[in-house]
C-alpha cells in the first residue's frame, strides 16, 4: 500500500531520529524534518505531508504559532504536538488553532501510531495498518523461518483473507496469539506438502506420519514465534505472546473466524503451497 | 498435568452456563486421555499463556452448537449453523475461558488467553498435547460438550 507521508518538526536532532525510528517500521514514511518554524513551513510547502508531529519549543516560534501558520496555508492540515509539557493551558491553545492530538514525550510506538492512525482514518485504515505492521512481521517470520529451516529461499504474498473460511485438508497448527490484539495464527498445508516438507526439514523421505506432524508443529511454532518477535520488536509495549500449538489434521475442515480481520500469506514450494492464515481480534 | 488446574474450568462452565440460558449444567464424565482427540462436528480451540499455557478445546456436536447459540440468542430458532451461531459459540467459549482465567488468578496463576479459534468438520483429529490430559464431559439438558483441558503451569 502507499505510505503515509509524516513531517517531523522538532528543533532537537536526537528527538527527530527517536520519533523517525519509531516510524521507521511502519507504513508512515518520514519525509521531511524540519528544526526551527521557518524549515517547516518551506518543507510542509515542498512535501505536503499528511501528518505533522510538533514540539512545542522552537528556536524562531513556538509550536503553536508554527502549527497555526501552517494551518495559514494548509487548513486541512492534520498536526499532533509532541512535547515534554503538556497542560490544559496547551492542549486549549494547541486546540484553537486546529492541533488535533496531543502526547508528551517520551513517547511510546504504540502511542504514536495509533495517534496517527486516528488522524487520517479516512487515509489509513486499521486493515491497513494491520497488513503493514503486523501481516508483514509474519511474511518476515516465514521467509526466515524456511530460510533456516530448509535452507529454501521463497518471497511469501500477503493478501488480505476475506472469505467466510478457511478450508483445511491436510494439517493446520493453531497457535493462539495474546496481548493487543490477541488473534491467532494458523499455519497449514496438504498432506503431501507436509510430507514433502518434512522430509526436506529431516532429510530423509522415510518419515512417518507422526513423525510429519511434529516436523510442521515445531516449525509453525518457530515461525509464528519468530512473528510475534517481530511485532514486539515494533511495538516495544504490547508484548504479544504465543500460546502453545493445537494441530489438526483431516479432510473438509473450515475454520471461521468471527470478528478477527485475517490476512493470509502463502510461500509457494516445489512440494506445494506452505501457507500461514493470521487473524486479528477487531475492537482491540 | 496438575489435577487441581482443572476445576478452575468446571467452576467457569458452572457459572457462566446458567448466565447464558442454561440453568442445570451437569458434570457427567472426567477421564484422562493420551490420544488425539476427535471432533464432534464443532471444535473452539483456545490457547493460554503466562504462568499457565495449554489450550482447552470445546467439542462438540452440531445439533448441540445450534441448541446452545439458540438459547444465547433468547430462543431465537437456529436452522444453520451460520455466522451468528458460531460467533455465539465462540463468544461463549470465550466467557468460559475468560472465567477460568479468573478463577485461576484466585491460585495465584496470572493468564493470558487467545482469541477462540472455531473449527468445523466432524472426524478431524485434534492435537492438544504431547502427554495425558483430562476431559471433562457436561451435559445441557441432554446436549454434550466435552471439554478438553491440557495445561501446565509455566512457573
Amino acid at each position: 500500500m502507499e505510505k503515509v507521508k509524516v513531517m517531523i518538526v522538532d528543533d532537537s536532532k536526537v528527538s527527530r531520529a527517536i520519533l523517525s525510528n519509531h516510524l521507521s517500521k511502519t507504513n508512515f514514511e518520514v519525509v521531511a524534518m524540519a528544526k526551527d518554524a521557518a524549515e517547516a513551513l518551506e518543507l510542509y510547502k515542498e512535501h505536503n505531508p499528511e501528518l505533522v508531529t510538533m514540539d512545542m519549543n522552537l528556536p524562531d516560534a513556538d509550536g503553536i504559532e508554527c502549527s497555526r501558520r501552517i494551518k495559514a496555508i494548509d487548513p486541512d492540515a492534520k498536526i499532533v504536538m509532541i512535547s515534554a509539557m503538556k497542560d490544559a493551558n496547551l492542549v486549549a491553545q494547541g486546540t484553537a488553532v486546529g492541533i488535533g492530538a496531543f502526547l508528551q514525550k517520551p513517547v511510546s510506538t504504540n502511542d504514536i501510531i495509533d495517534t496517527l492512525m486516528m488522524m487520517c482514518q479516512q487515509k489509513v485504515s486499521r486493515i491497513a495498518v494491520l497488513r503493514e505492521s503486523y501481516g508483514k512481521a509474519f511474511v518476515r517470520a516465514l521467509r526466515q523461518g524456511l530460510l533456516r529451516i530448509i535452507d529454501l529461499k521463497v518471497e511469501p504474498e500477503l493478501e488480505l483473507y476475506d472469505k467466510k473460511y478457511l478450508e483445511v485438508n491436510g494439517i493446520a497448527v493453531i497457535i493462539g496469539l495474546t496481548g493487543s490484539p490477541s488473534g491467532r495464527a494458523i499455519m497449514y498445508m496438504t498432506k503431501e506438502t507436509m510430507k514433502g516438507f518434512a522430509a526436506k526439514m529431516m532429510g530423509t523421505d522415510e518419515v512417518t506420519d507422526d513423525e510429519a506432524n511434529d516436523a510442521v508443529e515445531e516449525t509453525a511454532n518457530i515461525i509464528v514465534g519468530r512473528g510475534v518477535s517481530n511485532v514486539n520488536d515494533v511495538f516495544k509495549d504490547k508484548e504479544m505472546r504465543i500460546t502453545p500449538p493445537g494441530t489438526i489434521c483431516g479432510a473438509g475442515i473450515r475454520v471461521a473466524s468471527p470478528k478477527l480481520t485475517t490476512f493470509k500469506i502463502t510461500a509457494a514450494t516445489d512440494f506445494g503451497d506452505i501457507c500461514i492464515n493470521v487473524g486479528f481480534a477487531e475492537g482491540d | 498435568m496438575d489435577a487441581k488446574l482443572v476445576n478452575p474450568f468446571i467452576d467457569a462452565f458452572m457459572t457462566v452456563m446458567p448466565q447464558i440460558g442454561f440453568p442445570t449444567p451437569k458434570r457427567t464424565k472426567v477421564y484422562l486421555q493420551d490420544k488425539n482427540a476427535t471432533s464432534l462436528g464443532v471444535v473452539v480451540m483456545v490457547g493460554f499463556t503466562k504462568q499457565m499455557r495449554g489450550n482447552v478445546v470445546y467439542n462438540m456436536n452440531e445439533d448441540t452448537a445450534k441448541f446452545i447459540a439458540s438459547t444465547m440468542m433468547m430462543g431465537m430458532p437456529v436452522a444453520e449453523f451460520d455466522a451468528m451461531a458460531q460467533s455465539a459459540i465462540s463468544e461463549m467459549s470465550n466467557m468460559l475461558s475468560a472465567n477460568a482465567a479468573t478463577n485461576l488468578t484466585q491460585m495465584e496463576l496470572e493468564v493470558d488467553i487467545s482469541t477462540p479459534s472455531l473449527t468445523i468438520g466432524e472426524g478431524f483429529s485434534i492435537k492438544i498435547s504431547e502427554s495425558q490430559y483430562l476431559t471433562v464431559e457436561m451435559d445441557l439438558g441432554g446436549h454434550k460438550i466435552d471439554i478438553a483441558i491440557a495445561v501446565d503451569r509455566n512457573v
